[in-house]
């Protein structure tokens, strides 16, 4: 009986089964191509975060404690690729005398550094100007000595008399921040700013320098061994963090409290692990959904064959089949369909994973790749046995086999309706999103220095529940609409429809709740399409943003230090071919108080036409109105939150900053007026800073000297256009353009794996959308081509078969696209807030991708057109097999 | 065997043959059937199940094409399809169409023949009239009804009301009375009877039943495919 029963469902079913294996296979593999996503993510976050560090470990030898022992210790840890011990040793002050004047520093830190250092840490040096060997002064302390290559500086020892060398080179530290770090420094305290002044000696002279001071006063000497390590580590950047930290506290052990260690490795992959938190927060909030719509769609497709089914089931009992024949009968199709679509959906996948994410593989290990696939695939599964088995058990439990021949029904409101589960889990999703933003929207917490990360999932309940409710209410409301608004929308489709228009409605409003769930599956699938086009879309915004920030404009020009470039030069850049516009920026050192910021001199009338100035690096008023104010008012400055709260500010107090006055090269006084606080600025670093009108401060500091030049292409070939400029400038300017900054500013997250992502995502929202509309209305109307068939019979022509089929395509249209662009708007809005974590800067609003959307919804409306053109030339001749059966 | 071709014949059959299927597994339902169909017929098709009384009734409604053979509409205008309402075909199976109240079941064929004399207040009037169809039949309390309401016999009257709204000029149909009981069938013949009677339209009624056969002035007999008699009754 089986196989006469699946061999004929095979035949006479061919649309209901394939329908039903699609849903299933759009679920499985968009869950198979999210993991693949997840898995690819998390290890190229963990080989990005590992790459970005050159010294690994900074293994900080106690005072009085055995260094050769320590470093013995170091060298039998398993997995040391390199490693050098360098002196650090504070002095008391820098001093040199260029051109007829003498500047002297406050304290500094002169390292020692083996000759190997380079070769063993690449990157951690950067030579501007002379040798890599030698004498070596950090790019401010060289500029705050106005120190140069052949120049000679002398460095103060506490209680010795100081000693003078001759400068070789100046260099920079990229890694200054943790170069200089307190190795210990309790978990979760302020990182120590690194110092202002900075010498680095060969070790031989640095040793014969600070050999004496080291015996006087050895608080003032230190000893670090810096390590490089394997980086064959395991690819999720949590099990890797948690090695690495296991192997530093292993070395701490066997040092026996003579050394500590500063985890650089750990420190970059702890950031990476709580990117790889966010990444599997964006699966679950964008890529479930999705999954869960594919699902519904599955139960949906399943569903439109549900009055055949049942009246076939009532025929099998009336001929004597038992509940268990009847139940395995089901199961053969949930079974042939789930195994169908799995197949199907992992095929997909696979080819999704090769062109998003150049692999085919769901995964980057064997394990990690049968664990997705078969997780996949099980789900597959599942929502077969529930779009098939659950319906046709509760047939069988529930109805008669009269009421199971029934092709229209008395319409019962669900139980959820009638207990308003619609607007009960609209108020909870209200109540957990203001509950989340109390929070501040962490829904990541990764404390530095503690294993696990804390990722508040339960913030994926407001999103959740307004999905959930969303979908409910539109339901309500298209079902109330159908069913109590049949003289409206007879009236309504009267121009189409003329005098059947009564018919039409009437029929359409008997039979809704086929149509009632057509319209909410297509309405949650432009939802699922406008919010994650709408996430994606501010999220490349902002990070384009954070590239802008980052470099400054297309291109930049940052001029050597101690360079008296003005703001004429512009005109040279300007010549250049592919700039479209150039804008100075002053960049100097200022006190407040104690504290050395930047200070960064702009032209407030002209900065923003080179680079996006957002209102959300502001308080105090919009990008605009603060530029506005430091043109009107030449003394006004934005400074950071810190500062104003540090020294109590408000707005129109004087701020007065000390400032190198250039005809004096002593530092002066500049009166300044707050204006506003900056929290980022283009160019600008992550901590405090100034931002002031450049002519006063110009004026007042008698030098024009320009920091860097932003250069605006007009977003077009960035890289060609900063190689001819780097050209025409030659090697003294640094020139960096925003494609290359783009590939490695922000986190991990940001630059490497969100454009596969939003592929993967933008496509299936598209195929959802399309089969939401196509097929269900397809298999709806493929269910009642008996119906058609008798209306061609009565001598219905095609134009009142299209007025039939063209009016329930036209309401399914409309609500869906209503219900699915008002349910998408406000979870899109909701989405963003909640996930604000992710973003870098946070956006001030969302950002519309107007045409893709657009694209959707004509895909969409293209799909139900052609389902009714071809529906309608379909029954437009009475079907014959059909009328047999008359 | 069949009767003489005139002027006023609304159909008439050369040679007809239907096919179902090819080869070795081919069926012939219809075989070289020649008749015509003027407004005067009355006629009970009758014959064993599998005779090709319905395909027959199908051929000459237009609804099927013949595999050989020719079938014309000279006395409607040409192909029913094309003009819809002039034939009505009342099915051997449920043809109601379930979403739709038995009232608007039976108006329907008028709300789709856009060549009658309604007007623009047709919704309304074609009611009235499904609604007199209804009356004729005896069910018209049945109108607000959906057809899954009804019993077999009470939706082939529907049928049959549906048939006699539409008032076109021939009236095919198949097995009407299969489903009803004696009294009931005899209602519903009357009923076709009249209706032709007052339409002057053409009645051609397949069926297994002698007493509702014998009702209708013409005998036409199939067996295997082909029509092997045709005579008044009584003769």
């Amino acid at each position: 009986m089986t196989g006469v029963w699946l061999l004929g469902m095979v035949r006479r079913r061919p649309g209901r089964l394939i329908g039903t294996a699609v849903g299933i296979a759009l679920a499985v593999a968009l869950l198979a191509s999210l993991g693949s996503f997840l898995a690819h993510a998390k290890a190229t976050m963990t080989s990005r975060a590992v790459r970005g560090v050159t010294v690994d470990w900074q293994v900080q030898v106690h005072s009085g404690a055995n260094v050769p022992g320590v470093a013995q210790a170091v060298r039998s840890t398993a997995g040391v690729r390199a490693m050098d011990t360098v002196g650090f040793a504070r002095t008391s002050g820098l001093a040199a005398t260029t051109a007829g004047s003498t500047q002297t520093t406050g304290a500094g830190v002169v390292l020692g550094l083996p000759a190997d250092y380079r070769t063993a840490f690449p990157g951690e040096l950067r030579t501007l100007v002379g040798t890599d060997s030698g004498v070596l002064l950090a790019q401010q302390t060289a500029a705050n000595l106005h120190a140069a290559p052949g120049d000679t500086i002398s460095i103060g020892r506490a209680g010795r008399a100081p000693v003078s060398v001759r400068v070789a080179g100046v260099v920079d530290l990229p890694q200054a921040d943790s170069l200089f770090q307190t190795v210990g420094a309790p978990a979760g305290s302020q990182p120590s700013a690194p110092p202002d002044n900075v010498v680095l000696l060969p070790s031989p002279l640095w040793s014969q320098v600070f050999a004496p001071l080291a015996a006087a006063r050895p608080d003032l000497v230190s000893t670090q061994i810096h390590v490089g390590l394997d980086h064959r580590l395991p690819s999720d950047p949590a099990s890797a963090y948690t090695r690495v930290v296991a192997s530093a506290h292993n070395l701490e052990a066997r040092a026996a409290g003579a050394a500590q260690v500063g985890d650089n490795l750990a420190a970059a992959l702890g950031a990476a692990r709580q990117d790889a938190a966010y990444a599997q927060v964006l699966f679950v909030f964008l890529g479930l959904p999705g999954a869960l719509l594919a699902g519904l769609l599955t139960a949906t497709l399943a569903a439109s064959g549900a009055t055949r089914r049942r009246a076939e089931q009532a025929l099998l009992r009336a001929r004597g089949a038992t509940a268990a024949q009847l139940m395995r009968l089901a199961g053969i199709e949930a079974g042939v369909t789930g195994v169908l679509g799995a197949a199907v959906g992992l095929g997909a996948a696979a080819v999704v994973g090769q062109v998003a994410f150049g692999s085919a593989a769901f995964g980057t290990t064997a394990s990690s790749a049968a664990v997705w696939s078969g997780a996949s695939a099980v789900i597959g599964l599942l929502i077969a046995a529930a779009a098939v088995l659950a319906p046709a058990r509760r047939a069988l439990r529930q109805e008669t086999v009269s009421a199971g021949r029934s092709a229209v029904g008395a319409l019962h409101y669900p139980a959820w309706a009638r207990y308003g589960l619609d607007a009960g889990a609209l108020i909870v999703a209200g109540l957990v999103f203001t509950a989340t933003s109390r929070n501040g929207y962490q829904i990541v917490l990764a404390p530095e220095g503690v294993p696990t990360i804390s990722v508040s999932y339960w913030a994926f309940l407001g999103p959740a529940l307004l999905w959930l409710g969303g979908g409910l209410l539109a339901w309500r409301l298209a079902d109330g609409a159908l069913g109590r608004g049949r003289p409206v929308l007879a009236r309504a489709l009267r121009p189409f429809t003329q005098r059947l228009s009564g018919v039409v409605a009437g029929g359409m409003s008997r039979q809704r709740r086929p149509l009632v769930r057509a319209i909410v599956l297509l309405g949650l699938a432009v939802c699922f399409a406008v919010s994650t086009a709408t996430f994606n879309a501010t999220y490349r915004k902002q990070a384009e943003a954070d590239a802008q920030l980052t470099n400054g404009a297309d291109v930049t020009v940052t001029e050597p230090p101690g360079s008296s470039a003005g703001p004429d030069a512009a005109r040279t850049l300007s010549a250049i071919s592919g700039v479209k516009a150039v804008e100075p920026i002053q960049h100097r050192f200022a006190y407040v108080g104690t504290d050395l910021q930047d200070l960064y001199g702009v032209r407030p009338n002209t900065i923003r036409h080179v680079t996006a100035l957002q209102d959300a690096y502001f308080r105090g008023g919009t990008a605009a109105a603060l530029m506005a104010r430091l043109g009107a008012q030449p003394d006004s400055i934005l400074v950071s939150a810190e500062t104003v709260k540090d020294f109590q500010l408000h707005p129109g107090d004087t701020l007065n900053l000390r400032l190198v006055d250039n005809r004096t090269h002593q530092q002066r006084a500049v009166p300044f007026h707050y204006a506003g606080i900056v929290a980022e600025f283009p160019t600008a670093p992550k901590d405090s800073f100034f931002v002031a009108n450049a002519d006063y401060v110009a004026r007042m500091s008698g030098s024009n000297a320009v920091g860097a030049f932003l250069v605006d292409t007009g977003g077009r070939n960035t890289g060609a256009v900063a190689r001819r400029i780097q050209s025409t400038l030659g090697s003294a300017a640094q020139v960096t353009d925003i494609s290359t900054v783009r590939t490695t500013v922000g986190s991990s997250l940001t630059a490497v794996d969100l454009a596969g992502l939003t592929r993967v995502e933008l496509a299936f929202a598209l195929v959802l959308a399309a089969a939401a509309g196509g097929l269900v209305l397809a298999l709806g109307l493929a269910e009642r081509r008996r119906s058609f068939a008798i209306l061609a019979a009565l001598g219905a022509r095609r134009r009142h078969l299209r007025s039939f089929i063209a009016s329930e395509t036209l309401v399914l249209t409309v609500g869906g696209l209503a219900v699915g662009i008002a349910i998408g708007w406000v979870l899109s809005d909701m989405l963003v807030k909640v996930l604000t974590g992710v973003f870098d800067p946070p956006p001030s609003a969302v950002t519309v991708p107007w045409t893709y959307l657009t694209g959707v919804a004509l895909i969409a409306v293209a799909t139900l057109a052609a389902v009714t053109a071809v529906a309608v030339r379909a029954v437009s001749k009475p079907a014959i097999n059909v009328l047999r059966e008359l | 065997m069949t009767a003489l071709l005139t002027t006023t014949d609304l159909v008439t059959c050369a040679g007809v043959a239907r096919t179902f299927g090819t080869g070795p597994t081919a069926v012939v339902a219809v075989h070289d059937v020649t008749c015509s169909v003027s407004r005067t017929t009355r006629a009970a098709l009758t014959g064993s199940s599998g005779s090709g009384k319905s395909t027959l009734l199908h051929l000459l409604a237009g609804l099927d094409t013949p595999t050989a053979g020719t079938v014309n509409w000279p006395g409607l205008g040409g192909h029913p399809l094309a003009r819809p309402g002039r034939i009505g075909v009342v099915f051997q199976g449920p043809s109601l169409l379930p979403a739709l109240t038995v009232a608007e079941n039976v108006a329907l064929p008028m709300l789709l023949d856009d060549s009658d004399s309604l007007g623009d207040s047709t919704e309304r009037d074609a009611h009235a009239r499904a609604l007199e169809a209804l009356t004729v039949l005896g069910i018209a309390d049945l109108h607000p009804r959906l057809p899954e309401e009804l019993s077999g016999g009470q939706a082939q009257r529907v049928a049959v009301a549906r048939v006699l709204a539409a008032r076109p000029a021939l009236i095919l149909a198949d097995e009407p009375t299969g489903q009803l009981d004696h009294e009931t069938a005899a209602t519903v013949i009357g009923a076709l009877l009249t209706a032709s009677d007052e339409l002057d339209a053409a009645l051609v009624v397949s069926t297994h039943d002698p007493l509702i056969a014998a009702r209708l002035p013409e005998q036409w007999v199939m067996r295997d495919g082909s029509m092997i008699e045709s005579r008044e009754a009584g003769r």
